[in-house]
């Protein structure tokens, strides 16, 4: 006896993930607490070694300043005050230039560069053809017999971003599912509609080149994902995305 | 031929090892002395009083092995000597009075800023939590819902999709910095020496 036919089409998508580089700004109540606990800190320390050598040399200059027979002191071997040293300190660090937070892609909105956003997650979308749109969504491709829905996901990941990709995927089960039913031209008694199911991964290597994305792309964050998702489909990947 | 006669057992092996090639008619009568030069490596038998000695040799050695081990068990059973913690060990240099700061006294307005943030503190950090946990409730809501309607459609499916991913943990991965990294950076060259102290129980 054959099996009934399952009339919904499986596809396998992958939410390919960057994490973040550089760490979120603080919050107005953070930053006020980290302050509050510095003080705290300093409140409840006792002088350090270098405290008590730099107090220690104000002293001695509070009295040669008032006392003019001190210059046999000064005479001989020169003496670096701890004060000099915590500028020499502080000039060595003004000299480093760190790595800008705000990198280029940022500040002009390339939405297909990797070096935006550094703080937050990023995720991939590619255009692809559902029917007769084209339509902004998470890779996806149908699911073939004789494979697991992870395998599938992977399959859609290599398709759209070749096979030099590394990325950790989190799991063999699905993280969630969106399905639609086709539009009543196309519908059929076994062919009622699609079941899509997403899967998450991290990306790993951070300096892959581009070159093989086939599709248009992009590279987006939770946020941004409303100017380019259908509502119901947004609802349904919004669920699973922690941010 | 050769007649049986009393022998010891020591010749008795000399004669086994060469019964193969030494003729059976070679006369041996006689003092086990005499052996013949063909027979290879005779032990000339000593007598009785070597084989006390050893068995006492024994005795002792055993007796000295059972009072090494039962000291060994006495020192074992004692605790072992405690780790120090060294942080929790304030050094002497620290501990006379010289070294306290020496701060105005805070003023009531800043006792009253400070606790009233702190408050505000503890609703933000409550808020965050529940938010956090919110979006973990919806997250595994979402994956059970999936695999209910994987369930629906195939139970191979679901099978293989609810196994164990063993490539999975031990996860590891380098947290967000402040800066990204600087391409092209050159760090200074140095090398850093260790001089924690191990103590071993």
């Amino acid at each position: 006896s054959a099996a009934a036919p399952r009339p919904w089409r499986l596809f396998g998508a992958m939410c390919l993930l960057r994490l973040p580089r550089i760490t979120q700004p603080l919050e107005k109540e953070e930053e006020e607490v980290a302050a509050l606990m510095e003080q705290i800190e300093l409140e409840k320390s006792h002088y350090s070694d270098h405290e008590i050598r730099k107090l220690e040399e104000e002293e001695r200059l509070k009295r040669r300043k008032e006392s003019l027979h001190d210059d046999d002191e000064a005479r001989g071997k020169t003496v670096i005050m701890a004060q000099d040293l915590e500028e020499k300190w502080e000039q060595k660090f003004l000299r480093f230039k760190p790595a800008p937070r705000i990198t280029d892609a940022d500040k002009n909105n390339i939405r297909t560069s990797l070096n935006r956003k550094l703080d937050s997650n990023l995720m991939l979308l590619v255009k692809q053809k559902i029917g007769n749109q084209e339509l902004w969504l998470l890779p996806q491709v149908e699911w073939q017999p004789g494979e697991t829905l992870r395998s599938t996901a992977e399959r859609a990941m290599a398709t759209f971003l070749g096979d030099h990709i590394e990325a950790k995927i989190l799991g063999n089960a699905p993280y969630g599912i969106y399905k639609y039913k086709f539009p009543r031209a196309i519908r059929t008694e076994d062919n009622v509609g699609a079941k899509v199911f997403f899967f998450k991964a991290f990306l790993q290597n951070s300096d892959f080149t581009q070159t093989e994305l086939k599709a248009d792309y992009l590279w987006v964050t939770k946020n941004e994902l409303g100017d380019y998702l259908k509502p119901e489909y947004l609802k349904k990947v919004n669920r699973f995305l922690l941010d | 031929s050769v007649s049986p006669e009393p022998v010891s057992p020591h010749t008795l092996c000399s004669f086994s090892s060469c019964s193969s090639w030494l003729p059976q008619r070679v006369p041996l009568r006689g003092s086990h002395w005499q052996s013949s030069i063909l027979t290879p490596r005779t032990v000339l038998p000593v007598r009785a009083q070597p084989k006390k000695k050893k068995k006492v040799d024994v005795r002792r050695e055993q007796a000295q092995k059972d009072r090494m081990k039962k000291k060994l068990k006495k020192l074992e059973k004692a605790a072992p000597e405690l780790i120090p913690i060294e942080d929790f060990i304030t050094p002497l240099k620290y501990s006379d009075g010289s070294r306290v700061r020496s701060l105005p006294p805070l003023s009531p307005e800043e006792t009253e800023r400070r606790v009233l943030l702190l408050k505000k503190w503890c609703l933000f950090k409550q808020k965050q939590d529940e938010a956090e946990k919110k979006a973990i409730q919806s997250l595994v809501e979402s994956q059970q819902e999936a695999l209910k309607e994987l369930r629906l459609e195939s139970e191979e499916l679901y099978q293989a999709a609810i196994q164990r991913d063993e490539g999975l943990f031990p996860f590891e991965r380098d947290g967000p910095t402040y800066t990204p990294p600087l391409p092209g950076y050159d760090p200074p060259e140095g090398r850093c020496v260790d001089i924690t102290k191990v103590y071993t129980q």
